[in-house]
């Protein structure tokens, strides 16, 4: 005979239960205290030593290199935040300036490139707009790769695109890139020739002549690509963002 | 001619193509209007022949095997029309006179030019006025030079006298 759940049995249960969920929350609780007290000695030693190096930081841009990988390992964005107690760093304000001083020279070449420019153009001429001290002059290109993220608050206006080799293009201009966009700056970049051909995305992507076409048509139609119609071959597309001479050219002064 | 300082467009091949994209063609466009003003500047030359300009080294570039097309001349010269550099020199608007500056600046250098050096109530050849050394204006071709004391006489500022052999000014 099948012994039916009697209510005491329940109420064991149940008792159990809530006992169980005390002590998990106590153990929680206990943790969190734990966690936040390491944290807060985290911030602390963190902040003597942002602070103890601030100008090193500031003025060496290895250190700073190094402070930022350690800061990005443990999942501290030194720039998250002015308010916080980086503010007392100083290096939000570093980067702030960096990031309006990009926005510059990307307006001042957007009539020659159309809003695409090589990371390394972009920090040749900032660094040409910068004081002459040593201070300024030494800005890599992760720094700027860090300033121009913070960039991306202003919404989809501004992106930097990787087209390996470590090279960067940085946007400027309104407008989703897709991967195809991507791959065609990529293609671009390694043939080292500031130009392209549906064959060629043919051959090397192994694309259809439509999905070629069509990537290469919206290049042209925002600005990016110029078509040349005299090639002997085929019509190429060319990016004034990666032709040589245009990235030395000397207009302005930015 | 060596002078001429070529952009870096001029060794970018589609800039001997008339871009589709309407934002693309202004800045190119530009570009070229720049670079006919400074080529005509350095070269001295006042004349486009659409017959013939696309095998001059402005708009065709032997080192790259690129040539604008008649189709692009004509849009450069509406652009440097629409900005007073250019003006067809007959209704077939197949020889143009290119005005590095405007003529009415070309007017007032010239004005400018009498005023500092005496030349005021005083007739002089056009002849000795284009063979004035070291001036903008040394060499510039005879019928441009009427056609801006012609705008100075419209202004009462000077008066043309021209004869069948020698042409002279007067400025006041």
């Amino acid at each position: 005979m099948r012994r039916r759940a009697g209510v005491g049995a329940i109420q064991k249960q149940k008792l159990e239960q809530e006992k169980y969920k005390d002590k998990g929350t106590s153990i929680q609780e206990n943790q969190l205290e734990q966690l936040s007290q390491h944290l807060n000695t985290f911030r602390d030693k963190l902040e003597s030593f942002a602070s103890e190096y601030k100008n090193e930081i500031k003025k060496d841009a290895q250190f700073r290199r190094h402070f930022q990988e350690m800061c990005a390992s443990i999942g501290v964005d030194p720039l998250a935040s002015r308010k916080g107690f980086w503010s007392l760093l100083g290096m939000g304000d570093f980067y702030y300036e960096l990031s309006v001083q990009i926005v510059e020279v990307c307006l001042a070449t957007n009539y020659k490139n159309g809003g695409l420019i090589l990371l390394d153009e972009l920090r040749t001429r900032l660094v040409k707009s910068r004081g002459k001290s040593l201070q300024h002059q030494d800005i890599t290109n992760e720094d700027l790769l860090a300033a121009a993220k913070k960039l991306k608050i202003f919404g989809n206006g501004f992106s930097i695109i990787p087209i390996g080799q470590g090279q960067y293009l940085v946007q400027s201009i309104p407008g989703e890139l897709s991967l195809d966009h991507s791959l065609v700056l990529q293609q671009v970049a390694s043939k080292n020739e500031a130009h392209i051909s549906v064959s060629v995305l043919n051959n090397e992507l192994n694309w259809s002549t439509e999905r070629a076409q069509h990537a290469l048509d919206f290049m042209v139609q925002e600005g990016y690509a110029w078509i040349d119609t005299q090639s002997p071959q085929e019509h190429l597309y060319w990016f004034p963002s990666l032709f040589t001479e245009c990235m030395n050219a000397e207009k302005e002064t930015i | 001619m060596s002078d001429v300082q070529w952009p870096w467009q001029y060794n970018f091949p589609p800039f001997f193509t008339l871009q589709p994209n309407e934002e693309t063609r202004k800045k190119q466009l530009e570009a070229w209007r720049d670079l006919v003003l400074e080529y005509h500047k350095k070269t001295k030359t006042c004349i486009i022949d659409i017959q013939e300009a696309d095998n001059t080294a402005l708009f065709f570039n032997p080192a790259i095997s690129r040539k604008l097309s008649p189709e692009g001349i004509n849009a450069v010269l509406e652009v440097l029309y629409k900005n007073g550099n250019a003006e067809p020199i007959d209704k077939t608007k197949i020889r143009w006179y290119i005005y590095w500056h405007t003529l009415a600046e070309w007017a007032d250098i010239f004005y400018q030019h009498a005023q500092e050096n005496g030349l005021i109530n005083s007739v002089c050849t056009l002849y000795e006025l284009v063979n004035t050394p070291d001036k903008e204006f040394t060499g510039l071709s005879e019928e441009i030079v009427i056609k801006i004391l012609e705008r100075l006489q419209k202004d009462e500022k000077a008066e043309l006298i021209l004869t069948e052999d020698t042409s002279g000014v007067k400025f006041f």
